[in-house]
């Protein structure tokens, strides 16, 4: 195949760092790799420290939106940003991550005209916002020629809300920089098992106080297990501390940790604790996870049951069940044989979540995008004339001429 | 309040520019439309070609025994002569937006039946890989393939959108989408063989 110019859009700023902002730079880096040139378009201050792929489109302003606070860019002037990156970056192929978010994907779709790969990462609940905009998005939809989600759930959300469909490729992990060597203080022993959880403490999401509450009760079996755990959030702590009462003590918080400590501490934890409570739509950490080599215990969401291999790669407990986490864990942990049958299942099943496959199966996709607009002899992409034309009629569209966005 | 004769005249003018303004932004959402399924059905069908000529390969290259071997090459060079549009198109149908002909469907359906079950073990898969050029050929068809079905869902999903769009009244009374025949899907059996899918 060809060597392509891929253009990236990111709807988040790089200024605050999350999952799919990863998965972008993570999939420049490997198409770069690839011989690919790539571009990325994202949201990020001017003084941020961004990976040099990327193109700072400015200051994203946090805003609430679907009931938690994001930052985007938007208005006139980021429109103007897209317009010119698009003129410049002369793309056989436009890649747009979340496009149903209201940032930096969302115009590009609108200014865009060619091949266009669409990406959705959420699985996020239907927004009452999007309902009244979709006669507004469905043109706009209408220019994707591929779409892509990365996981079964994140597809059936897209089916289910916006209609259409989309193949399945999953996020990617490079699976070989989680293979690092175990660190003593972080390593178990049989009277002592370590017990790893990664996440925002106070986001209740993510499950922190599901596994307060089931911590006593592994403590009455195992009292001299330590639970450590890696991640922000000072109210969260003290909600955990006090939920824990006695057994406080019994917890290490590590604070944040660096991607190179994230490994280690994946690597070297008895078990990786996973007890969201919803709203995942892939599970990026279990694989990570079971690259390190982790026994994992994930509460049973759909994203997380398909990513465990149906509980052959992981074990599952009742989301949001107390009780369920600590006799899992508890099974896990006086079962090593079985945790270890897990684990050597989970080195082999996560080879299909690593970049070198992930990224083969994206440049398929691409190819077809590519291919479908070449067999017109539509080529490359441009911009879309036809867009905003609306607003142009009535005055206060985007002012093009001269590419001035101060 | 009456309205005098100038002010009726320029609201007929006004309404009458909006309607134009709506019809004009309808057909041309249309056309796009049809050409993304115009393009992403040329797209499949390219891939579909490629698979077929793959087999071909596959077949005449010795590594299969010979009755895989027949039964292979009937089945892809059937897919490969099946005619891709319709045999008398009318101009409108030139444009071949209802997809490909039954028969094309048909026979790639029978040649994806035949790859399943010659390719059925993952042993035999790997069997083949073993030798360089049977690593070439399985690799090729794999890519060709999951090309395909990757082509047929991004066509099938033009083709829902377009027929969406033809769906209103006005659409069909005003005869907004001219001549151009009602797009259909393309249905047709692009399961693949276990062995192959973990290639």
């Amino acid at each position: 195949m060809r060597p392509l110019r891929v253009g990236i859009v990111c709807p988040y700023s790089f200024d605050a760092p999350g999952g799919v902002q990863f998965h972008v730079r993570d999939l420049a880096e490997a198409l770069r790799d690839g011989g690919h040139e790539v571009s990325v378009l994202a949201p990020a201050d001017e003084d941020t420290e961004v990976p040099d792929v990327v193109t700072p489109a400015g200051r994203a302003v946090p805003v609430r939106y679907n009931g938690s606070v994001a930052r985007l860019a938007f208005g006139p002037r980021a429109a103007a940003r897209v317009r010119r990156w698009i003129d410049a970056g002369r793309f056989d192929v436009l890649h747009l991550h979340e496009p149903m978010t209201p940032s930096l994907s969302m115009l590009a779709l609108w200014v865009a005209d060619g091949p266009v790969v669409a990406t959705f990462h959420t699985s996020q609940v239907r927004s009452r916002a999007l309902q009244i905009a979709h006669p507004l998005l469905r043109q706009s939809l209408e220019k994707i020629s591929a779409r892509i989600a990365v996981s079964e759930d994140a597809r059936r959300t897209l089916v289910e809300h916006l209609g259409g469909d989309a193949v399945v490729v999953p996020n990617g992990v490079y699976v070989d920089d989680f293979d690092v060597p175990p660190a003593p203080r972080w390593q178990g022993t049989p009277e002592a098992p370590t017990v790893a959880f990664l996440g925002r403490l106070d986001e209740p999401r993510k499950g922190l106080q599901v596994l307060a509450a089931a911590a006593p009760r592994i403590l009455a079996e195992v009292p001299g297990a330590r639970f450590l755990v890696a991640g922000r959030g000072d109210e969260g702590r003290a909600d955990a501390e006090a939920a824990l009462g006695e057994h406080a003590g019994a917890f290490e918080w590590l604070g944040g940790v660096s991607d190179a400590d994230k490994a280690t501490l994946l690597a070297s934890a008895d078990l990786y604790i996973a007890p969201q409570t919803g709203g995942e739509s892939f599970g990026i950490v279990l694989v990570e996870a079971m690259s390190a080599g982790a026994g994992v215990v994930a509460s049973d969401l759909g994203a997380f049951r398909r990513v465990l291999d149906d509980g052959a790669a992981g074990r599952l407990f009742r989301t949001g069940d107390p009780q369920d986490l600590a006799a899992t864990v508890l099974a896990a942990l006086a079962d090593p044989d079985g945790t270890e049958e897990r684990r050597r299942r989970a080195h082999r099943f996560v080879r299909g979540f690593d970049w070198s496959q992930v990224t083969a199966r994206v440049l398929a996709v691409y190819e077809m995008a590519v291919a479908a607009s070449e067999a017109l002899g539509d080529g490359a992409v441009r911009q879309d004339l036809l867009a905003g034309r609306a607003t142009w009629l009535l005055g206060r569209g985007p002012r093009l001429r001269g590419g001035e966005d101060r | 309040m009456t309205w005098s004769w100038s002010e009726t005249a320029l609201l007929v003018v006004v309404l009458l520019g909006l309607v134009l303004w709506l019809v004009w932004l309808t057909a041309s959402r249309l056309d796009r439309l049809h050409r993304k399924v115009v393009a992403s059905r040329h797209a499949l069908q390219a891939q579909l070609d490629r698979r077929g000529r793959v087999c071909v390969d596959l077949a005449s290259s010795g590594l299969l025994d010979p009755a895989s071997a027949v039964l292979l090459a009937d089945a892809a060079l059937a897919a490969l002569d099946s005619p891709d549009r319709p045999a008398e198109p009318r101009p409108s149908e030139a444009f071949a937006l209802t997809g490909l002909p039954a028969e094309r469907e048909r026979a790639e359906s029978a040649l994806s039946m035949t790859l399943r079950s010659v390719l059925e073990d993952p042993d035999d898969v790997a069997e083949l890989r073993s030798t360089a050029t049977g690593d070439d050929l399985v690799g090729d068809l794999y890519s060709s393939w999951y090309r395909a079905q990757l082509a047929r869902r991004f066509h099938n999903e033009a083709v829902a959108q377009a027929r969406r769009a033809r769906r209103p009244r006005a659409v069909r009374w005003l005869r907004l989408a001219g001549r151009a025949p009602l797009p259909r899907t393309v249905e047709l059996d692009d399961q693949m063989p276990a062995g192959l899918e973990g290639a």
